[in-house]
């Protein structure tokens, strides 16, 4: 096995034996999609949208993709930041180390996707199970570099937690839908995949345009992590 | 914003291969900041570090992860430090003898006392050979006996040609060592 393979599946590893990850994984995806999808089609309506039945369903699934990306790759960079660099200077480098965090944040991601997705499709069904799953991974990847760039730039893990959290708020409300016919609200991070989702649970074919902007924006997000990874762990010569 | 402080001001420090050398100082003297900066942890503003050959570093504060295991550490430093299968295996039985933490091989870093997470800090540092061996308080939390021992391993090492230089506050230990420098006001003082 070479180096980038061990580390990627140690630190897949790390994160798998936190017993409170596991029950995260588990229970935030049934939290979103069965219970919290009524209260956000509520909010919806209170703040003048129309987000309702399988699309606040579908969007429940999002954001505990979303919310699950988050915490992974805040706590990514913020627990193991001195450790992994202590690797780095030992000969891993910070590329490395930081193609490893990458490889255990989409693993993760993937894995949290997976839990959202079949719970989504056990509640509602879905009628387009590969375009809604992969819209969902999107809302995952999308909040990793999220999560690892406040981790990268807040040594202090309430605060920095906080504002992952902040933003994940912030971005609910600002959805599609939601409140959502402002000029900034257009810009949120996971406006399009919001879009895509609900038109693929809904039946609708998304248009090329929102699939590249959807993975333009899931690209971008993980090559921030990349950077916030290699930041935290990179040598200070 | 991070408040600025100047901690080291004209230190001149060399280590030789076959030597062991310890570095003392009062609390906040910069000894770990001296160390850091040596290892590439932490930059600095101005000076140069002249290095030859590999570098093993044994922080303070143990720097693993909580989740994996002993044997796990061995086999990820193992990679770092581009050792094959064969040389980690053997570096792995070593250490594990000489620090006699070999029930633990299995055990997770959460499930250790702090001693024991001392040996596999110190282990880590120590498994490929390295040239030059920094210790920053090494011997945190061992009980007497492996104290001892980890003066016997030192010692053993030096003999092979390690050079070596070990940072406390207090070293009681001084007839084992070739030198002792003291940090103080940002400089070093020969003894």
């Amino acid at each position: 096995m070479t180096g980038l393979a061990l580390a990627t599946s140690e630190f897949v590893r790390q994160h798998v034996r936190n017993r409170v990850t596991l029950v995260m994984l588990v229970v935030i995806p049934a939290l979103f999609v069965v219970f919290a999808a009524s209260a956000l089609g509520e909010l919806s309506k209170s703040l003048g949208g129309d987000v309702t039945g399988s699309a606040a369903t579908s969007l429940g699934a999002g954001w505990a993709s979303a919310f699950l990306g988050g915490i992974l790759g805040f706590f990514q960079v913020s627990s193991s930041r001195d450790s992994d660099r202590r690797l780095s200077l030992a000969g891993m480098g910070g590329t490395r180390v930081a193609l490893a965090r990458i490889g255990a944040c989409i693993a993760l991601s993937l894995l949290a996707a997976l839990v959202a997705f079949f719970v989504l499709w056990a509640d509602t069904g879905i009628d387009q199970p590969g375009r809604a799953l992969a819209a969902i991974l999107a809302f995952g990847f999308i909040y990793v570099g999220i999560g690892a760039l406040v981790g990268s730039l807040v040594h202090d893990e309430l605060t920095g937690s906080l504002i992952v959290a902040l933003v994940f708020i912030m971005d609910i409300y600002a959805g599609p839908g939601m409140s959502g016919s402002s000029g900034t609200a257009k810009i949120t991070p996971t406006r399009k995949s919001s879009e895509v989702l609900m038109s693929a649970v809904g039946g609708a074919a998304p248009s090329t345009a929102d699939w590249l902007a959807v993975g333009g924006t899931a690209l971008g997000a993980l090559l921030i992590a990349f950077a916030a990874f290699w930041f935290a762990a990179r040598p200070r010569t | 914003m991070a408040k600025h402080v100047d901690v080291l001001n004209g230190v001149d420090l060399t280590v030789r291969s076959g030597e062991m050398v310890g570095l003392v100082g009062e609390n906040g003297s910069g000894k770990s900041t001296l160390m850091k900066i040596i290892v590439g942890l932490l930059g600095r503003d101005t000076g140069t570090i002249e290095r030859e050959g590999s570098l093993g570093y044994c922080p303070q504060v143990p720097l693993v992860w909580e989740t994996l295991t002993v044997a796990e550490h061995f086999a990820l430093f193992a990679k770092a430090y581009r050792m094959d299968d064969d040389q980690m295996h053997h570096a792995l039985d070593e250490l594990l003898d000489e620090l006699q933490f070999r029930k633990y091989r299995d055990y997770r870093v959460s499930d250790l006392s702090g001693g024991t997470r001392q040996k596999l800090n110190l282990a880590i540092s120590l498994m490929h050979n390295p040239d030059l061996l920094l210790l920053d308080e090494p011997y945190t939390g061992f009980d007497w006996e492996t104290y001892m021992r980890f003066w016997d391993l030192s010692e053993t090492r030096r003999q092979q040609g390690m050079a070596i230089l070990i940072v406390s506050h207090m070293i009681t230990e001084n007839k084992r060592l070739d030198r002792v420098q003291h940090l103080r006001a940002g400089r070093i003082e020969q003894t």
